[in-house]
């Protein structure tokens, strides 16, 4: 039996319950004490997100400041409970337009409880498509569309479309411009010794659609992957064009995409849901080009002094730059006075995080500015051995760069009307735990 | 923050105050019931919203159920919502005012919406009151049949909330087989999948009751069934395929080619953007392989990507449940992952749970081309600031060095731990190097020089001092200082408040003067006297055997404190194959987590007491009479449950003393000790009740329950293999030996076959699991027994009937 839920409780930070919805009656209607109790008043709260208690066992996760909470007397699937959660709370954000937190539950409780109702029946997940549930969950509450009046044409359609097979899209789509937008958005994660050897690295990626199209759509998408490249010129007999090539370590789809296809073509084709979407990630171990190289020295003068030096280079193009760059470089917890030099950017020292904190607004390619700083500390007998260098964590992004060298080598939208489509397409590479031991 | 107990009873100020305010709601709610008024639907909303806000937060709002359903007259849907949301919420404590429900849920029944009609079925089996069941049979008949899937969907939810209600009004009704009807037939895929549900849960809670009840179950996993789902698993939702994947790991392929083409099949589902559904069919791949060894390798490397992925991608709680899978595969087969080490190095800001799992799994996938890097890694955890952490590094680091190879390196670091001055560093390392030494003597001597410098001020923990002593007892004749250390801890005798320091201290005083007699023996006096003083038992026993062993013979005593010892080749694993292999049929559940099958975690019997029984005595699930036990005893009972797992398993095999000693107690708590009294030595000759009788549903019961008696692999002849073509030439052949088959299938070459036999004249039955393949030739034998002791027997006489086989 995958989940069958018996309970799905939305606390705040206190322990108030926001919502609570009890799906069976094989749990007692106070499991929230227990959980309260037992988990939330206790050190174990941070230590493991799955717990037995009495017989029951809670799953919670915390989103922004809310627990959610799913009870269970069975031995249930914990993965598919885990994800439903965070289907769960994609749908609500797309009810609320972005923020899931105290607040926006609070004033929109009645409609979480309709959603509850809807996306699980006696603990089996449901239907969590958005697409779908906003045909008759309307966020006004307002009488279902196919209700009002029972003769009118979209009822045996929408209807079909509550549970039917192709459930992420609608019929009957019309717009003016039909445009199709294609984020590429890679987070690169880096562990870097002390030495400046690269320990790990990869990158996860995904990419995101935006799709305003009309009617029924057929898409077909070509990357620069090796296993798609080579495919292709086996099937069309002709040698493979030279250029950078990229090795997917292993990708996984939206379930538009037609996975059979997939695997005998390499070709993504799919009819894309309306609206904003994912349409696949992929990770990427071999092969990585970091944007960034950081070399620290971090001397410790004394008991009371230390002399931090830290030069950042830009490894990317001349012509790109990158933004809202973020260096965290660590200080002991005793740091007294702090004075910087440093070539570009801002630079300040953080008590609250125990860290020097360099900002660069707009950090060109090809450029290596440095921080220098000496840092003062308060002598004290106790403290000074604990001092245990944690890493430097960086924070960035840079426009049309990916970290993999991924590139769209195409984007085909077929319809029955042959309408124009104009495609956009964007890559950004963030930092996702990029970190330099020192 | 306010005491959670009280929190209901002592709301926070922005909460009402109590009778008041329901009242007022009360009069509030009377005033617009019958009002048709245009603009009363907005006032009633407010009204609704006040009420299920109260409800929310566990405030008593039951004593407004007959004014609610007065104001349910409405058309407004979301009006409609709420009250079907509060009739279901309190429906149960007021069953004669839920009768008010039932009227106008049965005309929204029949509304020309489907979504109010879906709306009001659903609502009307949630009302959970025993006595309306007779309103429910023909509003779910409808249901079933509406011409809206919507509709049906709910129904087929709606007929498994009746059987929870009522059992024997859902089957009375005929409702299972409409359910497989649906299931076999509906163009919709959510109702096919609901219906799965519903089966499922039905046909296993009825098991017990009925004879069909394992036979329908067992047609949910037959060929035809199973490939109905196969062929649409495409257009069932996520959720839904998560759940036929699941079905599809208990089906048995009839041989190979069907394996290879459900895994082809199946294949693309590991590219599904749901995490759940690809460790679904991991699952799916895993079981179907398990009989063909190089296969089920091959799956390892297959599924080795997507899982990777799974652990980088979403949330820590999505990684955590992930990596516990692997974590399991890691365990059994560490070289798929070995190269793969990288990804489970640690990230400074992933949460602890994550980071221990990680931790454990570097340990498992060390050998010998990844150890110094590995170790090198865990060397960087040992510093970091969260402590818990830094410990479990450091004994990652000592697992290593007991499991293998390049031992030289990791001493080293080991010993640089010991100097790296920080005291819980220094306390976790100590406890590793006694381990180690005990694995491997020829280190003593670079180790004893640094354990020689630490002072053993420095060492607080008792786990590290017992350490710490052990080896100035077992090594004094190295330590210059030995007996001198030794003499100021005795000196400290009182202010040792860990019993186990202290009896560590007794006998490495001894180990010493048997080595050093002149420098030791006031030491020793002085350890005696203390010991024979001491208010705790075992100290005081346990000076006391000293002290006269001593006066009766030292070269005696020296035997029997310090004898040569034998270097530990292999450290005792935890838990035994067998509830591995429990846990790895469990995959992609609870069990993975908790590493324990779920038998230990679901069935109240193995459970043991709730942990908190007495605090949360309403708690719907516990036992009442566990709350009786007086609290003592629960402590007791914890440290029992402290044990491994297999160390109970060993308890309860072994007829000794010990068991004797603890089962008055253990019974008295009601753990599931399986009655095993003194039993007489098992006679030599075994006979065998040829007219044995046991239901179905109790051999899977007691299959679950027993443990594992033997476990064998037997080979067979040539000519039972020829005899073999079909299961049912066994069973006859069987049953002339009194050893009956109460399920069989598969085909050529994999034969499943269940047996079971029973004790002549005594109600003592005998359970056996036989996977036959006739191409390897070989019998895998799995015998479970009420009476442990006559185990033996019985496979020998399981082994001789079946080598009789096939020979005429």
């Amino acid at each position: 039996m995958p989940v069958a839920a018996s309970a799905i409780y939305l606390l705040n930070l206190r322990g108030d319950v926001l919502i609570n919805r009890l799906y069976r009656d094989d749990v007692g209607g106070n499991m929230v004490d227990a959980f309260r109790m037992h988990i939330m008043q206790t050190k174990e709260l941070g230590t493991c997100p799955v717990r037995q208690i009495g017989g029951c066992s809670f799953f919670y996760m915390r989103i922004s400041n809310v627990y959610i909470v799913i009870v269970v007397s069975s031995n249930a699937n914990v993965a598919c409970a885990f994800k439903f959660v965070v289907e769960a709370v994609a749908l609500f954000k797309s009810y609320f337009g972005g923020a899931f937190d105290e607040d926006a539950i609070r004033n929109n409780f009645v409609l979480i409880y309709e959603l509850l109702d809807e996306i699980m029946d006696f603990g089996y997940p449901q239907n969590l498509s958005p697409e779908i549930l906003k045909l008759y969950i309307t966020q006004e509450g307002v009488r279902s569309p196919f209700s009002s009046k029972p003769s009118d044409k979209p009822v045996p359609n929408a209807t079909l479309q509550v549970t039917g097979a192709v459930g992420w899209r609608r019929e009957g789509l019309v717009y003016k411009k039909n445009e199709v937008f294609l984020d590429i958005v890679e987070s690169v994660n880096l562990l870097m010794s002390s030495k400046g050897s690269v320990l790990r690295c990869d990158v996860t990626g995904k990419i995101l659609m935006k799709c305003f199209l009309s009617g029924m759509p057929d898409l077909k998408l070509g990357l620069n992957d090796k296993i798609g490249l080579e495919k292709e010129s086996q099937l069309k007999s002709r040698p493979a064009k030279s250029g950078k090539t990229i090795e997917l370590d292993d990708v996984t789809f939206h379930q538009c995409v037609n996975l059979t296809r997939f695997n005998s073509e390499k070709t993504v084709s799919f009819v894309p849901p309306d609206g904003e979407f994912e349409l696949m990630k992929y990770r990427i171990t071999e092969g990585v080009n970091l944007p960034f190289r950081v070399l620290p020295t971090i001397k410790e003068l004394g008991r009371t002094r230390m002399e931090v030096n830290v030069k950042v280079k830009s490894v990317f193009g001349a012509k790109m730059f990158a933004l809202g760059v973020v260096i965290k470089i660590p200080v002991p917890k005793q740091t007294a006075k702090t004075s910087f030099q440093v070539t570009s950017g801002r630079a300040k020292y953080q008590a609250s995080i125990d860290c020097l904190v360099w900002k660069i607004r707009k950090f060109p390619g090809q450029t290596e500015p440095t921080l220098s700083a000496e840092v003062e500390l308060i002598s004290t007998m106790a403290e000074k051995k604990s001092w245990t260098r944690p890493p430097i964590q960086m924070e960035f992004q840079v426009p049309m760069f990916t970290a993999s060298g991924l590139r769209v080598r195409f984007l085909k939208v077929w319809e029955k009307s042959g309408y124009n489509t104009v495609e956009w397409v964007r890559y950004i590479t963030k930092a996702g735990s990029y970190e330099i031991r020192c | 923050m306010a005491p959670p107990a009280q929190s209901q009873r002592s709301p926070s100020p922005s909460q009402p105050s109590g009778k008041s305010e329901l009242s007022d709601l009360k009069l509030q709610l009377r005033k617009f019931a019958g009002s048709r008024a245009p603009g009363v639907d907005d006032s009633k909303r407010e009204l609704f919203k006040k009420v299920i806000s109260y409800m929310t937060i566990g405030i008593d709002v039951s004593s407004l159920f007959g004014e609610m359903v007065m104001c349910s007259a409405t058309s407004d849907i979301v009006l409609k919502k709420m009250c079907y949301l509060y009739v279901g919420n309190y429906a149960k404590v007021n069953p004669d005012l839920a009768l008010l429900t039932i009227n106008f849920l049965q005309r929204d029944c029949h509304d020309q919406d489907p979504m109010i009609r879906g709306l009001a079925l659903r609502s009307l089996c949630s009302l959970r009151v025993a006595n309306l069941v007779e309103y429910l049979v023909g509003p779910l008949g409808s249901g079933l049949k509406d011409s809206n899937s919507y509709v049906r969907m709910v129904a087929v939810i709606g007929v498994l909330k009746l059987y929870h209600i009522s059992a024997s009004t859902c089957i009375d009704a005929d409702f299972p087989s409409m359910l497989k009807h649906l299931m076999l037939n509906d163009s919709d895929t959510q109702v096919v999948a609901n219906c799965l549900s519903a089966l499922q849960e039905i046909w296993s809670a009825e098991a017990s009751r009925s004879e069909e009840a394992p036979r329908e179950r067992e047609a949910l996993i037959s060929k035809p069934v199973i490939y109905y789902l196969l062929n649409r698993i495409k257009e069932f939702s996520e959720w839904a395929q998560c759940l036929v994947l699941e079905l599809i790991t208990k089906y048995v392929p009839s041989d190979s080619s069907e394996i290879f083409d459900i895994m082809n099949l199946l294949e693309d589902r590991l590219q599904h953007a749901n995490g759940a559904v690809v460790l679904a069919t991991v699952k799916v791949f895993l079981q179907l392989t398990l009989s063909m060894t190089d296969v089920h390798q091959q799956v390892y490397e297959r599924i080795k990507a997507p899982l990777l992925t799974l652990v980088s991608s979403g949330s820590p709680e999505q990684s955590y449940a992930v990596l516990s899978h692997l974590h399991l595969l890691v365990m059994r087969a560490p070289y798929v992952f070995s190269s793969d080490y990288k990804h489970f190095y640690c990230q400074y800001n992933e949460p602890s749970y994550v980071k221990r799992l990680k931790l454990e799994m570097l340990t498992a996938v060390a050998n010998e081309s990844n150890t110094y890097e590995i170790v090198t890694e865990l060397c960087e955890y040992a510093a970091n600031v969260d402590i818990p952490i830094a410990r479990e590094s450091i004994r990652a680091v000592g697992k290593i060095a007991l499991q293998q190879y390049d031992v030289n390196a990791i001493v080293d670091r080991l010993l640089q731990f010991l100097e790296m001055d920080k005291d819980y560093v220094t306390a976790d390392a100590l406890v590793l190097v006694k381990d180690l030494l005990r694995k491997y003597p020829q280190w003593s001597h670079d180790c004893i020089a640094v354990v020689g410098n630490i002072s053993s001020k420095n060492v607080q923990e008792p786990k590290a001092k017992a350490a710490l002593i052990w080896m100035l007892g077992e090594y004094s004749q190295d330590m210059q200082d030995a007996p001198y250390i030794l003499e100021s801890l005795i000196e400290n005798w009182d202010e040792e408040h860990s019993a186990e320091v202290r009896l560590h201290l007794l006998t490495a005083v001894m180990k010493c003067f048997f080595k050093r007699p002149p420098e030791t023996q006031s030491a020793l006096g002085a350890a005696l006297a203390a010991g024979v003083a001491d208010f705790h038992q075992d100290v005081h026993d346990r000076a006391l055997f000293y002290h006269r062993i001593l006066r009766y013979n030292v070269s005696v005593a020296e035997r029997v404190v310090n004898p040569p010892k034998q270097a530990v080749s292999v450290f005792a694993d935890t838990q035994s194959s067998e509830i591995k292999d429990r846990i790895f049929e469990e995959f992609n559940s609870l069990s993975v987590l908790y590493q324990k099958p779920s038998y230990m975690f679901i069935d109240k019997e193995h459970r043991g007491p709730p942990e908190f029984a007495d605090e949360l005595g309403n708690l719907s699930i516990g036992e009442a009479e566990d709350n009786v036990v007086p609290s003592q005893r629960v402590e007791e009972n914890d440290k029992d449950l402290l044990l491994t797992t297999a160390e109970k398993e060993e308890t309860r095999g072994s007829t000794g003393h010990s068991q004797q000693a603890s089962f008055g107690i253990d019974d008295l708590l009601g753990l599931g000790m399986p009655a095993v009294p003194d039993a007489p030595p098992s006679p030599p000759q075994l006979k065998l009740n040829a007219k044995a009788a046991l239901d179905p549903s109790t051999f899977q019961q007691k299959w679950r329950q027993l443990p594992v008696a033997l476990s064998q692999e037997l080979s067979l002849s040539p000519q039972a293999i020829a005899a073999l073509t079909a299961p049912q030439a066994l069973l006859r052949h069987m049953q002339s030996h009194s050893i009956h088959c109460i399920a069989s299938g598969g085909q050529s070459p994999n034969f499943k076959f269940f047996f079971f036999a029973q004790k002549y004249k005594e109600s003592s039955n005998y359970l056996v699991e036989c996977i036959i393949n006739t191409s390897s030739a070989k019998a895998q034998v799995k015998i479970k027994a009420d009476d442990q002791s006559t185990s033996q027997a019985f496979s020998t006489l399981f082994e001789s009937a079946l080598s009789k086989f096939g020979i005429p």
